[in-house]
């Protein structure tokens, strides 16, 4: 079972605005630098939000406006509250918006599932990477996730199976495959390595 | 693919609408049901008399799920190639016509949230269709017809069994009538244009202004209306034949009408069947279907809608 | 030729499925040369050809009423082998319009249909199906029209929307396949549900396909046959199911490989449907154990030597590593090293 060198795997080159849009919202799972992670940011592309989960439940999602009222900020205690509010407004958004998003693989395919399930899709999405390499991996024998996976194999959550996590991967599931590792003889399981870093 | 397959159609029914505008209604000649043809689908249909054989699409505006006929819209034309003035003078009830199977060039993007149609003149037709799917799957969707101020009428009452409310004719007026639509549509809709090459080309322009992306842009092209250009000579290496490409005639016509059997297949610089190597010359590109590296390279020329930068081109044919 | 079915035969447990000498006459073997390499191996589907797999728009044999009652086994275990997504409605209705025109004039004396309209009556002679419907309206149909007609259908099916340049695999009936997940795969660009396949990208196959089939014009459908091989005359080889049959790989000996390894050839067929625009992608399946196959002597030699020359990366691609080196030693006993002719037909009209 070939495992690498999948063309499935996606590849991210970089987050650049695109100025084809006439305004744009770029998603971070954690506080970074935008301004230097996303080029094309000076002069302003129009109307721009940043929006950041911090992981604190101490912030609000209210707007706040920079020094030069350009950029619009928004903080989020967590993801399922960023993505709610996502929902919600890209239920009344316009043509014309652009989509960006930084952060972890998982959290990229989230985002690109729920911009598509809007009609938001090709062009209109960037997304790029960024922090752990550690990947959710869907079970094809049980349907489970698992998520936050570091190793070659790990123990599925749902069936118990020790799966191979394969470079296969499914946008629309924002998840590897993972698949039974001993099928064939079990107990024949290869080392277990940490390589998702 | 290349294999040309023609089914025979009856007419069953010729209806003027305007002095220039004709409806054509077809049935399967042995009496069964016409092939079935989806929205935005064109017949191409195989005309001769006498002297002259061409080879006209035009929009199939029925029904696509009623299999009992297939119908089309007819415009005579001032710069006609000699087809839709065959159809206006010489079709009628009764006589069989041989077609291609309907092939469709200009589908409806199927994971559009909302569908925004904008067409001029005779460019409505393929939208005919497209209502008829609409209206059958719910999708919410509507349509900006511009037309010369006289033709008003004429598009007000064709149009009218199609849905009031959703249909906006803007007879003699201008196209920036569309600025503030197409600023507030919903995110995932597409938009679709027909008509004139010039009216396209500014509707396209006009979205891409208000952010829409290329990916949500679709227009169709009558095809034909740049068809001529100055004369060259096409040279064919393999046959080891020269064709005189006229001003008012095409290519692939010329090499069709020297008996060389040429791939083909829309004729409308689209499918890219006709794809043929170029050995010496420069090809002016016409067709919608080689990427501008390909383009750049001239390494190869849609027969069917381009010509000849140079006097002479040597062809691999 | 009238068709006799089997409908005791089984692909699980048992495994009582055999071949008649008329089933292996007519089996497709998938190698035109001595060796095997990914290519464009695309035709027009036509009736004709080298062999009468080609005959029909859908091939009907006679394990037809055997592989559907495996199928439902399949979908009663797991509905999900049947999934499409909500857009491709039309082209649902597409593949049922489709598949139950060409049966019916390909096999008149099995299926026929009538129709009045949008009212339509569907007869399934070998199933005992007679249903009476009404085109367009999924109320009016025990399943949706694409799982209705793809049950009484061997082989698999995947329905591809064309979009932005390119075919997403948007839906499919998915029973009895080599290794591939629909659940996993469902909503994936031509590109990367190809991904695991290795070789040839690089060698640009997938390009040149997909540029094709974009192209591909209804009434034109075309044709390629792609090979694996399965221990068993198992149907259902799905990574869902990999637990269940990984383990066979291991039970092949040289005592037995002969009729418990089989040569699974997939000929996929590839329509453009009309109202949808969307393209059907059919997968039929064909099992044949070597001892069978090499009962043909141009297939027993050839199979021989494209196993004994196979690329690595195939190997282990096709999930053949356990088991190759048994399969060639069995084979070469027939192979006499003569030259063959080009092409897949049998060379021979009778066992």
């Amino acid at each position: 079972m070939l495992i690498s060198g999948i063309h499935s795997r996606p590849k991210y080159a970089g987050l650049r605005v695109d100025r084809s849009g006439t305004h744009h919202i770029i998603l971070s799972d954690t506080p970074r630098d935008i301004a230097r992670m996303v080029e094309g940011l000076e002069p302003a592309p129009g109307p721009t939000e940043v929006w950041t989960v911090v992981g604190a439940c101490t912030v609000t999602a209210a707007e706040e406006r920079g020094p030069d009222g350009s950029v619009v900020r928004r903080a989020f205690r967590s993801r399922p509250l960023m993505f709610d509010m996502l929902g919600h407004r890209l239920a009344r958004e316009s043509m014309g918006l652009r989509l960006y998003a930084i952060g972890e693989e998982a959290f990229l395919w989230d985002v690109a599932a729920l911009a598509r399930s809007f009609g938001v899709d090709g062009d209109e999405i960037q997304l790029d990477h960024a922090g752990s390499e550690r990947r959710r991996v869907f079970c094809v024998h049980c349907r489970a996730m698992t998520e936050n996976v570091r190793t070659n194999i790990v123990a599925c959550v749902g069936c118990g199976a020790h799966l191979t996590v394969r470079d296969h991967f499914s946008k629309r599931l924002a998840a590897f495959m993972g698949v039974q590792a001993d099928a064939e003889v079990r107990g024949d399981l290869p080392p277990v390595e940490e390589i998702f870093r | 693919m290349t294999t040309e397959f023609l089914v025979p159609l009856r007419v069953r029914e010729v209806e003027p609408l305007s002095p220039l505008l004709k409806s054509f209604v077809f049935e399967a000649a042995d009496g069964g049901p016409v092939h079935p043809a989806g929205a935005g689908a064109h017949l191409r249909l195989l005309l001769q008399n006498r002297h002259q054989r061409w080879k006209n699409a035009y929009s199939i505006v029925s029904n696509p799920h009623d299999r009992s006929h297939l119908s089309i819209i007819v415009r005579k034309v001032a710069q006609s190639r000699g087809g839709s003035a065959f159809m206006h003078t010489e079709v009628r009830t009764g006589d069989v016509l041989a077609s291609n199977p309907p092939a469709n060039l200009f589908p409806i993007a199927k994971t559009a949230r909302r569908h925004v149609m904008v067409s001029g003149g005779i460019g409505v037709t393929p939208f005919l269709s497209y209502i008829r799917a609409f209206q059958s799957s719910g999708a919410p969707w509507e349509l900006h017809h511009f037309c010369r101020e006289d033709e008003g009428a004429l598009f007000e009452r064709l149009l009218a069994p199609y849905g009031g409310g959703r249909i906006h004719v803007h007879a003699g007026q201008d196209l920036s009538i569309l600025d503030a639509s197409l600023r507030s549509q919903a995110l995932g809709s597409h938009l679709y244009t027909c008509g004139p090459g010039p009216m396209m080309d500014a509707v396209l322009e006009k979205a891409a202004g208000a952010g829409w992306p290329k990916g949500k842009l679709h227009s169709e092209s009558f095809g034909g209306e740049a068809m001529g250009g100055a004369p060259f000579t096409a040279v064919l290496m393999r046959s080891g034949i020269e064709v005189e490409v006229g001003p008012e005639t095409t290519l692939l016509d010329a090499l069709e009408a020297a008996g060389v059997d040429a791939p083909c297949l829309c004729r409308g610089g689209a499918c890219g069947q006709c794809e043929t190597a170029v050995i010496e010359g420069v090809p002016e590109h016409r067709d919608h279907y080689l990427n501008e590296a390909e383009r750049a390279s001239n390494t190869s020329i849609m027969t069917c809608v381009s010509r000849s930068k140079t006097q002479r081109i040597l062809l691999d044919l | 030729m009238t068709l006799s079915f089997k409908p005791q035969e089984t692909f699980r447990d048992d495994f009582s499925y055999r071949n008649s000498d008329e089933a292996i006459l007519r089996f497709p073997f998938p190698f035109v040369e001595d060796s095997y390499m990914y290519s464009v191996n695309i035709e027009p589907h036509v009736k004709g050809g080298p062999t009468p797999a080609f005959h029909a728009a859908f091939d009907v044999d006679e394990h037809y009423v055997a592989e559907c009652q495996e199928r439902a086994i399949v979908l009663a275990q797991d509905p999900s082998r049947c999934k499409v997504l909500p857009h491709m409605i039309e082209a649902e209705w597409d593949t049922l319009e489709l598949i139950m025109e060409s049966l019916a004039a390909d096999y008149p004396e099995h299926f026929s249909l009538t129709r009045s309209g949008t009212a339509w009556t569907w007869e399934n002679r070998p199933l005992g199906i007679r249903d009476s419907f009404t085109f367009g309206d999924a109320t009016t149909l025990p399943y949706g029209p694409f799982e209705y007609i793809t049950r009484q259908a061997q082989g698999d099916f995947t329905l591809q929307d064309q979009r932005d340049d390119n075919l997403f695999v948007d839906g499919g009936m998915i029973t009895c396949q080599a290794d591939w997940s629909l659940e996993f795969n469902i909503g994936m660009s031509f590109h990367e549900w190809h991904g695991p396949v290795p070789l040839a990208h690089e060698k640009g196959v997938f390009d040149r396909a997909l540029k094709y089939l974009l192209r591909l014009q209804n009434g034109q459908p075309v044709r390629r046959l792609n090979w694996t091989m399965t221990v068993n005359p198992r149907m259902d080889t799905s990574p869902e199911n990999y637990p269940l049959w990984g383990a066979d790989r291991t039970t092949v000996t040289p005592e037995n490989v002969g009729r418990k390894l089989h040569l699974r050839v997939e000929l996929q067929t590839l329509f453009r449907l009309p109202r949808s625009n969307a393209i059907l992608f059919g997968i039929r399946c064909y099992l044949c154990n070597l001892e069978d196959i090499a009962r043909v002597p141009k297939w027993g030699k050839r199979l021989h030597r494209v196993l004994r020359d196979l690329d690595p990366a195939l190997e282990d691609y096709k999930g053949l590593t356990r088991y190759r080196q048994t399969a060639v030693a069995y084979l070469s006993r027939f192979d006499d090293g003569a030259d063959l002719s080009l092409g897949i037909q049998p060379d021979v009209d009778r066992l």
